[in-house]
């Protein structure tokens, strides 16, 4: 990836912080398991460090059950930017007769996707003794509930819960997912010439997370084809036109951020009367 | 001399005396024309101290180098004058074909001292004088006037500028008229009314000569292109009135006599609601190509020509949420001859008054009564009943009235606030504040600032008084030239086109700081004559209501503007200006502008 997956930007915070703040909506208690050094942002959550580096997930599993005060834990990694909060419930509800309850997807099982009883924490140190890195180890040995996919699909139809990031270009792919899956809403004003030519004072448009003035310019020239070329171009808006968002602020440079609820008016730029 | 005639025209309608003086080229290069030249006249015509509308008071008519050069926006002229209104300058600018006719005439301005001892008209035909008999004409509309003297006089081509009856009776902001249009504000048709002057009858065929006509074709030939373009989109296709609603939505629409900043029946009163439901006509003056004026059907099926301006005075400012009421209003102001700013602020001030229980007489005089300005408007131009005391203006009144009402009359300097909002546009809470000709949107552009989106406009910022001093001269050089401010995005470089455009006219030399330096000193000069006349520090506020509500409603509600933060913004206005920290110009500042000191009258040399 070439640059800690923890910080990576998402959704308008670091990647760890976006996990952490979606798993709190459920959990009263969250756990970080890290790396000996690994630079991390504030988070609400107990932060833990790993004894021994490069471990793998058997380490993670291990201190962060350690950690809890409860006797379940759901365990993720740090990567899983599209965790689905119902599928997560209802692994837990299934734990009752179980020490782990694991999804199995596309004919893998999902380790860092389960629920654990914290009575396994023996079993996983015994694993770090021999050697044995694979969480999948641990499954014979105690009473293991493996969802299937059928029932996973039930809440989680694309399983996108197990949708983590290995290189840049998976960076990207989940960036674009997210904004396509979670688009923000604005609402445009037409003022004066724009009204006119539009024939309409209102828009409401969607747009991916992120965006900017580029992406509204971008909308509008397409809902409102008789913009184009009168008041917007390609470049963004012509010259005698502005833009100020929610009444405060005038902007006009495209790069400007927009965020989900902006009244965006588009008025002239000549105040003179 | 090129771009000019090099010569005034000084009637004195008391004796009937008429002369021709010659202007010295240093001073037509250092104040360029139309409201500098006219300052300049101002200060050596007026006797210091003289009532406004005293005999004494010169009424001074200015033409400027580009008019009559087909650059597109320029058919204009200034009206310059003391303000009865203000009790300092006043210079309103109208335009369209008296404009040209003023300068085919011969004359590069018009000074009218003295009062005629019966009502008069003057006839300017080049060098032919005339004085007539207005008699006949007492109590005509200026467009009946117009008619009638272009009749009589048997040329149909003569232009007329001519007051209605607001200036026949002194009314403190009566208007001069041309062509349904209006040299509007501080009165200047009260002054030709104090000569018993109706009128000015222009017909002349004197060339201006220029000094590179094929340099002038090509600039004015790039501008009337770029007049074309997306800038100038507003004015072309809805004209100002698409100010309203937006203005309402940015919280900046003064109503209801500045008690509140957004109208809640704005959209029935939006340029966008008036363009579908009412237009009639887009028009413009002669020689432009922007030709932002609209024309709107009334209920009587008359056209009527509507600017934000006045839409905002007699809408909201008044209440009043029906376009026909705000059409009617319109129409009897034109007929009558009225600054409708004006108009629409002092009845603001009555109807407060009034709803206070201060003014008993008048039942109909309430926020949104229509009926209460059709019955007040014409009172107010034939000064009958409670219209005597509303044709002195809000701050007259007020002082008359008493009660506390001071506190509600919207007016800085005496000129009754424009549609701008100070408390949610900062820079412009300065321009206002400061301005010489009073509260005043079009001598000072701050506005500007507060749209551009490189400040905040809800802040009080001691950087303000640099961006006010700019703009300031930045409209002096437009209304000296003179440039209709719609043109003025579509300079690239304005001073640097405006100055190569000068050159090629006159032949001078000219530079970007050049003309930079003029604006500063037509600027000054205003502020000088001022001073002269007895402006103090205390003059240059804004009234009490902005510096003590807070904005209730829209997005800048609880937004305010505190006396010590004004303060501190007039304070860096002086600054950048290099006045003292009273508002007084300096004698060195006086002179290295060129302009009169206390040591030396106008003394202009290489400039």
């Amino acid at each position: 990836m070439g640059r800690p997956k923890a910080l990576l930007p998402f959704a308008g915070e670091p990647l760890i912080a976006h996990v952490v703040r979606n798993l709190k909506r459920i959990f009263a208690e969250a756990v970080v398991v890290a790396a000996p050094e690994q630079e991390l942002p504030s988070l609400p959550a107990v932060l833990v460090r790993d004894e021994v580096a490069f471990q793998g997930p058997v380490s993670g599993i291990y201190h962060g059950l350690k950690s809890s005060t409860k006797e379940v834990c759901f365990v993720t990694s740090c990567d899983a930017p599209f965790l689905n909060l119902q599928l997560i419930a209802s692994l837990l509800s299934q734990i009752v007769d179980y020490d782990v309850v694991v999804p199995y997807w596309q004919e893998r099982f999902q380790p860092l996707h389960a629920a654990y009883r914290s009575s396994v924490t023996a079993l996983l140190r015994e694993q770090l003794e021999r050697g044995e890195l694979r969480p999948i180890s641990l499954y014979p040995k105690v009473r293991t509930r493996e969802i299937r996919e059928d029932e996973i699909r039930r809440l989680d139809p694309e399983g996108l819960s197990f949708l983590n990031m290995n290189s840049p270009e998976d960076y990207d792919a989940a960036l674009q997912l997210w904004s396509k899956k979670n688009p923000i809403s604005v609402s445009i004003e037409l003022f004066g010439v724009a009204r006119l030519v539009a024939k309409t004072q209102w828009v409401s448009l969607a747009l991916p997370q992120e965006a900017t003035l580029a992406h509204v310019f971008s909308a509008l020239a397409e809902q409102l084809p008789a913009l184009a070329g009168r008041v917007i171009d390609s470049g963004g808006l012509l010259s005698g036109y502005t833009c100020n968002i929610n009444g405060r602020e005038f902007v006009r440079a495209p790069s400007a951020k927009i965020n989900s609820g902006d009244k965006i008016l588009i008025l002239s730029a000549d105040a003179g009367g | 001399m090129r771009g000019f005639h090099g010569r005034l025209l000084h009637i004195d309608l008391t004796t009937g005396q008429r002369c021709w003086i010659d202007i010295e080229e240093s001073r037509l290069r250092a104040f360029l024309g139309g409201i500098g030249l006219g300052a300049s006249l101002l200060y050596e015509f007026a006797p210091p101290g003289v009532d406004p509308l005293a005999p004494a008071n010169p009424l001074i008519f200015t033409s400027a180098p580009l008019v009559g050069t087909g650059l597109t926006t320029t058919a204009k002229y200034a009206v310059v004058t003391k303000s009865p209104l203000t009790g300092f300058i006043a210079d309103s600018l109208s335009s369209s074909y008296f404009a040209l006719e003023l300068k085919r005439a011969g004359i590069d301005a018009l000074v009218v001292t003295g009062r005629a001892a019966a009502w008069s008209y003057i006839f300017v035909q080049n060098d032919q004088v005339k004085i007539h008999s207005a008699e006949q004409l007492r109590g005509k509309s200026p467009l009946e006037s117009e008619a009638a003297i272009r009749a009589e006089l048997g040329v149909p081509a003569a232009c007329v500028a001519a007051i209605g009856k607001a200036g026949e009776n002194r009314v403190r902001f009566a208007t001069i008229s041309n062509e349904g249009r209006h040299a509007g504000r501080g009165g200047v048709g009260a002054v030709m009314g104090s000569k018993n002057l109706k009128a000015i009858a222009l017909c002349g065929d004197q060339v201006t000569v220029v000094a590179d006509p094929a340099g002038v074709d090509r600039i004015a030939g790039a501008l009337r292109q770029r007049s074309l373009s997306s800038v100038t989109d507003k004015y072309r296709h809805i004209g100002t009135v698409a100010n309203l609603a937006a203005f309402n939505r940015l919280g900046t629409l003064p109503t209801r006599n500045f008690q509140q900043s957004t109208f809640d029946h704005a959209d029935a009163l939006s340029g966008e609601t008036l363009t579908a439901s009412n237009f009639s006509r887009r028009h413009g003056c002669a020689s432009c190509t922007i030709r932002c004026e609209r024309l709107f059907k009334a209920v009587n099926g008359e056209e009527q020509r509507l600017e934000y301006e006045t839409l905002f005075a007699l809408g909201p400012l008044c209440g009043i949420d029906n376009p026909d009421a705000v059409l009617e209003a319109a129409r009897l102001c034109d007929l009558y001859g009225m600054d409708t700013i004006s108009t629409g602020g002092t009845l603001a001030w009555a109807m407060e008054c009034s709803e206070r229980g201060l003014l008993p007489e008048s039942q109909q005089l309430r926020f949104g009564r229509a009926d209460g300005l059709f019955d007040m408007i014409p009172a107010i131009a034939e000064r009958r009943g409670l219209g005597e005391l509303l044709a002195e203006g809000s701050r007259l009144a007020a002082l008359e009235v008493g009660n506390g009402s001071a506190y509600w009359a919207m007016h800085v300097k005496g000129l009754e606030l424009p549609g701008y909002e100070p408390r949610s546009l900062k820079s412009m809470a300065l321009g206002l504040a400061v301005s010489p000709r009073g509260a005043c949107h079009n001598r000072s552009g701050a506005y500007e600032a507060d749209f551009s989106g490189a400040i905040d406009r809800f802040k009080a910022e001691p950087s303000r008084g640099r961006l006010v001093s700019e703009s300031e001269d930045f409209a002096a050089v437009l209304d000296s030239l003179i440039v209709c401010k719609f043109l003025r995005k579509c300079f690239n470089e304005f001073y640097l086109e405006a100055a190569e455009l000068l050159s090629k006219v006159t032949g001078w030399d000219v530079s970007d700081t050049e003309l930079m330096r003029a604006g500063a000193r037509i600027h000054t000069m205003k502020k000088l004559f001022n001073v002269r006349e007895g402006w103090q520090a205390k003059d240059d506020w804004l009234p009490e209501r902005l510096l003590s509500e807070k904005l209730s409603t829209g997005v800048g509600a609880g937004s305010g503007l505190s006396p010590d933060e004004l303060r501190q913004m007039i304070q860096s206005y002086y600054q950048a200006r290099g006045w003292d920290e009273y508002g007084l110009v300096p004698e060195e500042k006086s002179a290295e502008l060129c302009l009169p000191t206390d040591s030396a009258s106008l003394a202009l040399g290489s400039v």
